[in-house]
């Protein structure tokens, strides 16, 4: 596949097309109808732009968002829990998946909605310190108070 | 073979001509990322001081729509009162009790004790059920349209029901 690129280079005439050396990136080629007669080394060449990604990504962003779902499930099964045996051990667990759930849930909105690696940064930093606050808040609130399933039990028995 | 390397010598004198782009790049063992690229777009966009295109006012809303951005809603609502109840949690003297005495020393009437119970129960409700929703558009079903339209009405009726009930026979 470099001999092609490498051939068709010599054959460009001019030197308006190396300003464009930028655009000379892989992308996977968008075929027009009449080569379809040579699928195989069209496929060939989009194997082969794939080949060269191939083990050089991480796994971070799947994984990322395999836990989304991992904690959303969990945070599902801690209503009954919290609902139908409410202790400390259930108390600190929704403390902790509701703030990483909710962590993770602005962070996608972020992700979103802001552009710009600066602004990203800062809007990341923000949220980050927002979430610890959370946690801590919500641990003493288990911890010196009443505890998040005594409180809804409370609040709702008005 | 020869077919390809003939269009790639003619491509030399197209290649100036922006709107032959996507046809004739050629691959070459090189790219920048989704990140980049998104960057770049931005950064541009605002340099120049485009202005945006209308969207939100004037693409017809669906419920499908409307829905996803009431479930985005809800999540911002309901963890901007968690972080509000754990920062009081850490800034107010007293405790819980003490708070809500406080606020049962108001002597509001039954139904407005319903309204607002039914208020915060909403929110965690509809936002719960289009959760699994959710999971289950994870595991790839239900994407056909009248399933995401059966789905999304099943889910808005759900959530008024278990509120009601919540909010008035809990």
């Amino acid at each position: 596949m470099a001999a092609i690129v490498r051939l068709s280079s010599v054959c460009r005439r001019g030197v308006k097309p190396l300003f464009y050396q930028g655009t000379l990136l892989a992308r996977p080629l968008v075929v027009p109808h009449n080569y379809q007669e040579q699928p195989h080394q069209l496929t060939a060449r989009i194997h082969a732009s794939q080949a060269l990604n191939a083990g050089s990504g991480s796994k971070a962003a799947s994984l990322h968002w395999t836990g989304e779902r991992v904690v959303s499930i969990l945070l599902l099964a801690l209503g009954p829990a919290a609902y139908f045996s409410p202790c400390p051990a259930v108390d600190y667990s929704l403390a902790a998946a509701l703030t990483l759930h909710g962590h993770w849930g602005i962070g996608q909105i972020l992700t979103d909605y802001v552009h710009g690696d600066a602004k990203i940064k800062i809007a990341n930093a923000g949220l980050f310190l927002l979430s610890t606050v959370t946690f801590a808040g919500l641990c003493y609130f288990n911890y010196n108070d009443v505890g998040l399933c005594k409180a809804i039990a409370l609040l709702w028995s008005k | 073979m020869a077919l390809l390397l003939r269009t790639f010598a003619r491509q030399g004198v197209c290649l100036s001509r922006q709107h032959y782009g996507v046809f004739y790049r050629h691959a070459a063992p090189m790219g920048t990322t989704a990140k980049e690229e998104m960057n770049k777009f931005w950064a541009k966009n605002n340099k120049l001081n485009r202005p945006m295109s209308p969207h939100l006012t004037i693409y017809n809303w669906s419920v499908p729509m409307m829905m996803s951005i009431t479930f985005r809603g809800t999540g911002v609502g309901l963890s901007g009162a968690i972080s509000a109840f754990a920062l009081a949690a850490l800034v107010l003297p007293g405790t819980y009790p003490h708070y809500l005495d406080l606020i049962h020393s108001l002597s509001v009437g039954p139904y407005l004790i319903g309204l607002a119970k039914f208020g915060l129960a909403f929110p965690v409700s509809f936002h719960t059920l289009n959760g699994i929703r959710h999971l289950w558009w994870d595991l790839g079903k239900g994407f056909r349209l009248p399933e995401v339209y059966r789905t999304g009405y099943t889910v808005i009726g759900l959530s008024i029901i278990t509120s009601l009930a919540v909010a008035f026979l809990l």
